[in-house]
């Protein structure tokens, strides 16, 4: 059997007549960092909130360390690592006292984890919680669920409003904890300078269902990008089903395609009016975009 | 233990070559131009990926390719060394190499006001400089 540590199956979740997530199936493999990537709106909390069991499917199923979501116990919940881009804690209470509400409540608590990672961050241990920036509460809380050696870690936008410093610390601490811990990272970013960075697995989700899977080197190759001058309307080529996009950018077609053999293409292109082909490279930033885009355009289209 | 020699390379994002790729021609290029000689010794995987603030396995990826290529060797225990040079490439690569790099070179200066004949003096006496100091390092 294949060690996954996250698996779900046929999951999907309804709000009322909204559908969040349908029909949503992924499994992935335990260790990496493995990048959450999709619009706002796209299911990525939903599925996060369902992971820890803070909601019922509402068909289907998913798994955490191998354990049924609606099943976990609390033995279990002390192996999940959770951070959201809120940094929520109790604003009365001083950093002291936060900690050691945490330690308590964690039996396989590191307290030399903790102290490596705050250390990235400027926080005062006597200080109210409320008085802390919004880059030291992100920290104190990376800090924490990284000190409960957490099996897998699951960061919904952690650096999402964080100053230069904040991030690199953040990002510091990220890199520790892959190289050092046997923990799982689930990355969850709008940034894609973090993504391009960080992630061994893109898992690229869109209107609730998981789009893509795979290295973002792998990803780059299925993508292209391609420039031609047509003496024709290019009608017959916006069709097909492998283009993301098609712009005329003064006079010339711009065109990204996904999982297209580059050189039946381009034979394509030319035999369907195009007078000159120009393949230019995609960088992962580019190619993430263009298929994010194209979902957009979907919705459009089917709405 | 030998001295940890630094690497002077950036990567960026939002580029067309993957890092991985970046990391394998920036070291490629500090061993051609002699900033790592061969014996020096490079920064941990760990190391690397902390300086470059990028993940460790695209690091590990990286050095692979290069020991793969012959450029860098693991010696078991002591760390990642940049290896004696030795001919890893066939007859026919190593001339599709020169020509792609020719090609490069001809298309940099092909609008300079130089003379052929200036311009291929000059490349000459830079690899003969190159030379001189692959002699006097052994």
């Amino acid at each position: 059997m294949t060690d996954y540590i996250i698996e779900s199956q046929g999951l999907t979740k309804c709000f009322g007549t909204k559908t969040a997530l349908f029909d949503f199936n992924l499994a992935i493999p335990r260790g990496g960092i493995h990048a959450f990537i999709g619009a706002n709106g796209a299911g990525k909390s939903t599925f996060f909130r369902l992971l820890l069991g803070l909601e019922s499917p509402t068909q289907g199923s998913c798994s955490v360390l191998g354990i049924n979501s609606q099943e976990l116990s609390p033995e279990h919940r002390g192996k999940i690592g959770y951070v959201n881009e809120e940094h929520t804690l109790p604003s009365w209470m001083t950093v002291d006292a936060v900690i050691e509400m945490q330690r308590s409540l964690y039996p396989k608590w590191q307290q030399d984890t903790f102290d490596k990672v705050i250390a990235n961050f400027d926080v005062g241990l006597k200080q109210n919680v409320g008085q802390l920036s919004r880059g030291e509460r992100a920290g104190l809380n990376l800090s924490m669920a990284l000190a409960q050696s957490p099996e897998v870690l699951i960061l919904d936008e952690p650096t999402l409003g964080l100053d230069v410093v904040a991030k690199q610390a953040f990002l510091t601490a990220l890199m520790h904890t892959e190289m050092d811990a046997n923990c799982t990272i689930i990355y969850c970013s709008h940034q894609m300078e973090e993504v391009e960075r960080v992630a061994d697995n893109l898992i690229i989700v869109e209107a609730g269902e998981v789009k893509y899977m795979a290295a973002p080197d792998d990803f780059c190759q299925r993508v292209n990008y391609w420039i031609c001058d047509f003496e024709t309307k290019p009608d017959k080529v916006k069709n097909l089903q492998c283009v993301l996009s098609l712009k005329n950018i003064e006079g010339q077609i711009h065109i990204v395609t996904i999982d297209q053999p580059a050189e039946h293409f381009e034979a394509y292109l030319l035999a369907n009016g195009a007078a000159s082909v120009v393949a230019v490279p995609v960088s992962l930033d580019k190619a993430i975009g263009a298929v994010l885009a194209q979902n957009h355009r979907g919705h459009e289209l089917s709405a | 233990m030998a001295k940890t020699s630094a690497i002077a390379i950036q990567i960026a994002t939002g580029d067309a070559r993957p890092i991985f790729r970046q990391i394998v021609d920036g070291i490629r290029k500090e061993i051609a131009t002699g900033n790592l000689q061969s014996g020096a010794k490079l920064p941990s995987v760990r190391a690397l990926a902390l300086q470059l603030m990028i993940n460790a396995n695209t690091v590990a990826k990286a050095y692979g390719e290069l020991t793969a290529q012959g450029l860098l060797e693991s010696r078991k225990g002591l760390g990642i060394f940049v290896a004696e040079p030795k001919q890893m490439l066939s007859e026919e690569e190593q001339q599709l190499r020169l020509q792609e790099a020719s090609e490069r070179f001809v298309n940099d200066v092909m609008y300079l006001d130089f003379s052929p004949e200036h311009m291929t003096q000059y490349l000459l006496k830079q690899l003969l400089q190159l030379q001189q100091k692959d002699e006097n390092k052994s």
